[in-house]
């Protein structure tokens, strides 16, 4: 398997205003590196308003400027690792529209309201097609009834005549994906698709994402901030809190050895099936506001792991190598004082078998 | 995976999609609209004042459809006297009624149909149809009496609006009657067809103005809506001049310096009231840039064109809908005010012009002159209210009875 990074987040920050002071700026992602690799799921997980969303959305350059501004870094997007790479934040918007919806797609948490009210899903998914592939209306109509029975929709010819309000929240999802897949992208930004979905529905729609990366060979990156989830999908994590990768590496690896105080508060604060308990743990206080965030680790004013160390509070401890392919930001986490700064990439792929015949 | 669609747990959204099936946002909006009695008889009532424009020579001329002269010829001078704009008019009507008739048809092949129409006819009528210039209605009188007609069909009102019957002066203000049906102005024509045919300039002006209007105020206010900011803020001081505008003196003022103009006012009426669409069309662009299917659709790749005319609008576009059918009844309005006061056409008949010549100089009242225009403008602008508040009300999220 070719071992160039399909996506590669580079020290990428991102900043708004202070709604009350123009002047000052807070940057809602601040110096993330992340890789994906071909035919790789990479799972973002954090707390809302930790930066995923952004992360994402700043690939296809949909963070709106202004407000928003990209500070630094590079998105280097490799769909043919023969050529260079291109650094998607320096691209035009001609050259943004051609990838946007060719080469990356991405669906969105809310199917309720991603689908426009007022033309059928037939126009919806036959425009993004024609828009990207050189074919007649009726040669699209088909390629669209084909994407629509690709997510397992019953009778796809009659359901491209409906309108959004006819379908339930599952079948719209179903139908975003649809649309998504009708260009066969290289890569699919997933912005927890999933949330708003019943759990039934969940497993339905995350099974069906698998069986089309397996199908497709396409990358996904899943944001959620479900570890089942994850656990359930993905090949690599990324652990975010306040606009910082603070753990990265294979799902194995966080899962078995979680590093991060943070991620083993997710972990604690998770139920576990056949075991009684009595009130879930929970992580102590809130996300820190984005304009007040406090000095040294972002995390320490809700670290249970802090006693007494000045240097949680006064210095940031950057991502580094704590063991091998296993990245973590925490002063405190095993290994951490002969850990090696290297650049994040996990290319660690699972085999799909878990992925059942939908 | 069939069984989502038949699943007794599906949302109600889905019960209510089986009861009636594949009916858009805008045919909801339309029966909604219409299921109001209010909004039936103002839509009856602009649909009569439409007809009347429509075929206002064949209504009320005083041409005979046909006629048979003693030399045993035929004739119709009735269509010999039709003008480019008579025919224009009638032309794309009957387009229009054939292609809505045909069910078969998709809106895109209606509208290009309709437009090939109107780029056939528009020119050739204009080059090809020349009536005579000199118009003598006294003709026919004269004719019947000395026998020369055989046999004549009339329209139902046998009069034209600029027949002044100057060979009897008996006629001059006349009372309601038997031979003309809302009696005569001071001139001797008859009221009733001045009346239709002045349809045709109250329909057009409201439509013309407005359309205007819509135009400027869709554009400039997605404009400032979709890319907010700096835009935005350029744009609403923009907004605000305008609205500092006094229209009807600055109508006032454009009569007096370039003559009676119908296409000035209604330029100068479009351009200055496209500030309450504006308002609208940003307020509900600003919402909507926030909107998933909006982000959905940029990170679809479609290009701003696409995004903001064909699926923000769309979604935007009602409230403007409603603002504009009262912005029809003013148009209407402010044409009729300068009308009366004098300012408006001087050929062509007008709702207004006919109300001012209710007062003569020498300060007599002409009832049938004040009440028949006066109702027509009242009921017109009251029509054009009801629709507008019928639509209002369909399309208003608080008042619908059940989400979709």
């Amino acid at each position: 398997m070719n071992d160039r990074p399909l996506l590669k987040i580079d020290n990428l920050a991102v900043s708004f205003p202070v709604t009350r002071d123009a002047t000052r700026r807070v940057r809602a992602v601040n110096g993330v590196s992340l890789s994906i690799f071909p035919q790789q799921t990479l799972a973002v997980v954090g707390e809302s308003g930790c930066g995923k969303s952004v992360s994402a959305m700043a690939s296809l350059q949909l963070v709106p400027t202004p407000p928003g501004r990209y500070e630094s870094g590079a998105i280097w997007w490799t769909p043919d690792p023969a050529k260079p790479p291109t650094d998607l934040l320096k691209c035009s918007d001609r050259q943004m529209q051609r990838i946007r919806g060719g080469q990356i797609a991405m669906i969105f948490q809310e199917p309720m309201t991603s689908l426009n009210p007022v033309y059928t899903i037939g126009d919806q998914i036959r425009e993004a097609i024609l828009l990207h592939q050189h074919i007649d209306r009726g040669q699209a109509t088909r390629v669209a009834a084909e994407a629509l029975a690709e997510v397992g929709i019953a009778a796809p010819e009659s359901r491209l005549k409906e309108y959004p309000h006819q379908l339930s929240g599952g079948m719209r999802q179903r139908v975003m994906i649809a649309m998504a897949l009708a260009c066969k992208p290289k890569l699919l930004l997933a912005d927890e698709p999933t949330t708003a979905l019943d759990v039934t529905i969940q497993a339905q729609i995350l099974e069906l994402l698998r069986r089309i990366q397996n199908e497709h060979g396409m990358s996904v990156l899943l944001i959620t901030h479900d570890l089942g989830v994850v656990a359930e999908n993905a090949d690599a994590v990324a652990v975010m809190y306040a606009g910082r990768v603070v753990e990265y590496g294979s799902v194995d690896d966080v899962f078995d050895n979680p590093l991060h105080p943070y991620t083993r508060g997710l972990f604690a604060s998770m139920p576990i099936l056949g075991k009684r308990h009595d009130r879930l743990m929970t992580i102590p206080g809130n996300v820190p506001n984005p304009a007040h965030f406090p000095t040294g680790c972002p995390f320490h004013p809700r670290c249970i792991d802090v006693n007494d160390d000045t240097r949680c509070s006064t210095d940031e401890p950057p991502l580094l190598e704590v063991s091998p392919r296993h990245w973590a930001a925490c002063w405190h986490c095993t290994g951490y004082d002969h850990a090696t700064q290297s650049p994040p990439s996990v290319t660690h792929r699972r085999s799909h078998q878990t992925a059942a015949p939908a | 995976m069939t069984d989502h669609a038949t699943a007794p747990t599906a949302p109600i959204a889905n019960d209510a999609a089986v009861a009636a099936p594949r009916r858009s946002y805008l045919a909801t909006v339309i029966k909604d609209t219409l299921a109001k009695s209010s909004a039936k008889l103002g839509v009856f009532w602009i649909g009569c004042i439409a007809f009347a424009a429509v075929f206002a020579p064949f209504l009320a001329n005083s041409h005979p459809y046909l006629m048979r002269t003693a030399d045993g010829r035929w004739s119709s001078p009735l269509l010999a006297h039709l003008t480019a704009p008579d025919l224009i008019l009638v032309g794309l009507t009957a387009v229009t009624a054939v292609v809505f008739a045909l069910k078969n048809l998709s809106a895109a092949q209606r509208l290009i149909t309709l437009l090939a129409a109107a780029a056939l006819l528009i020119p050739l009528s204009v080059t090809l149809i020349e009536p005579p210039l000199t118009v003598v209605y006294d003709r026919y009188r004269s004719m019947t009496a000395d026998g020369e007609i055989q046999w004549a069909l009339y329209a139902p009102i046998p009069f034209s609006p600029t027949d002044r019957m100057r060979d009897q002066p008996e006629n001059r203000l006349n009372e309601p009657g038997a031979t003309h049906w809302l009696g005569t102005e001071e001139n001797g024509a008859d009221l009733m067809s001045r009346m239709i045919h002045a349809c045709r300039i109250a329909l057009a002006v409201g439509f013309i103005a407005t359309g205007i209007a819509l135009f400027i105020g869709v554009t400039v206010g997605g404009v400032m809506g979709y890319f907010s900011g700096i835009v935005d803020l350029l744009g609403m001081r923009v907004v605000e001049i305008f609205s500092a505008i006094p229209v009807f003196f600055l109508l006032l003022t454009f009569v007096a310096f370039f003559d009676r103009n119908l296409y000035l006012m209604m330029v100068i009426i479009g351009v200055t009231s496209w500030v309450g669409y504006a308002r609208f069309i940003r307020a509900e662009f600003l919402k909507l840039r926030q909107q998933d299917f909006v982000q959905a659709a940029i990170a679809c790749g479609l290009p701003l064109r696409s995004i903001l005319f064909r699926h923000m609008l769309p979604n935007g576009v009602s409230p403007v809908l409603v603002e504009a059918s009262f912005g029809v009844a003013a148009a209407i309005l402010y044409e009729s005010t300068l009308s009366f006061l004098g300012l408006g056409l001087v050929d062509e008949p007008s709702w207004g012009q006919m109300l001012s010549q209710a007062i003569s100089p020498a300060g007599g009242f002409t009832w049938w002159i004040a009440i028949f225009p006066g109702l027509a403008i009242f009921l017109t602008v009251f029509a054009y209210n009801l629709v507008g508040e019928s639509l209002r009300d369909a399309i208003d999220p608080h008042l619908k009875k059940a989400p979709t």
